[in-house]
């Protein structure tokens, strides 16, 4: 792709997820990513703000770990 | 070793390699799936799909539906459902939601064996932490948050993300999601399965118009 096309292909794949009405999600990113994460280490270091119930839910954070090179 | 966090963040906020907001939102929609899909909703989730509200589209109305059944649901009953819905293979939950499961009708097959390998080759190792297999569908969605956010290290770019979303998530997915929805033990998994329905479909189209 040219610099130009692949620059609309971004414009208009914007547009287009923005029309989706996925943004409905914005609102409540915060709580939600912060127990989706799966960097475990991360996840335990964080201080919760919400931490009612966070550890009942650390296990979720726990799908998989980088590998260790 | 702090330049190397730093650099998600100046990415983040710098020009061509920019997560942009867009992005940012399909990542927590995936989290969002993830968490609801792994185990049943903690009080701090639970308070957090209370405040779900969408627009008029109609992924917003599954996200509102959503909201509106955790403001209304008690979480023990939120739990019963998830257990009747997801309680183990073979022991007599409704649901079987692994990819192997639903391209050859077993677990552990095939399917598993290459997902395994793609996430080798991205650096992934399971945690002993669950018992689920990878291909189970929150692990998979978190994979694909994952690379959109890079929580790993770069995000990934949108080619790479295609690459793995054609193979281990559009395959069988929107299946899944689509027996979720239409469990007989659902009713707060009800907008759980069409979120995930529709996240398929929007992801399909808006990776055929750019990646």
């Amino acid at each position: 792709m040219t610099e130009q096309s692949n620059d609309k292909a971004v414009q208009s794949r914007r547009a287009f997820l923005k029309g989706a009405g996925v943004a409905g999600v914005a609102g409540v990113a915060a709580a939600i990513t912060a127990v989706a994460t799966t960097d475990d280490a991360e996840a335990k270091s964080v201080e919760a703000p919400k931490s009612s119930g966070y550890r009942e839910t650390e296990h979720v954070n726990a799908y998989y770990e980088a590998a260790k090179f | 070793m702090g330049s190397a966090s730093q650099t998600t963040s100046e990415v983040m906020s710098g020009e061509a390699e920019a997560v942009a907001e867009e992005d940012m939102i399909r990542a927590q929609v995936y989290g969002l799936l993830a968490g609801l899909l792994m185990a049943p909703p903690c009080a701090g989730q639970l308070e957090a799909f209370k405040k779900l509200q969408g627009d008029q589209s109609e992924f917003g109305q599954a996200l509102s539906a959503l909201g509106e059944l955790a403001r209304t649901t008690a979480p023990e009953d939120i739990k019963d459902e998830f257990t009747r819905l997801f309680y183990g293979h073979g022991a007599g939950g409704e649901l079987h939601p692994y990819a192997s499961y639903y391209l050859t009708g077993f677990i552990y097959e095939r399917p598993l064996a290459e997902l395994r390998n793609d996430l080798a080759a991205l650096g992934l190792t399971k945690s002993d932490a669950t018992s689920e297999p990878e291909d189970h569908i929150a692990f998979l969605m978190n994979v694909m948050h994952d690379q959109i956010t890079g929580v790993h290290g770069q995000p990934m770019d949108l080619d790479a993300q295609k690459t793995f979303f054609d193979k281990h998530v559009a395959t069988w997915a929107a299946r899944f999601f689509t027996d979720l929805e239409g469990a007989e033990n659902a009713a707060f998994f009800r907008p759980v399965g069409a979120i995930g329905k529709l996240l398929v479909a929007i992801e399909n189209q808006a990776f055929s118009i750019a990646a």
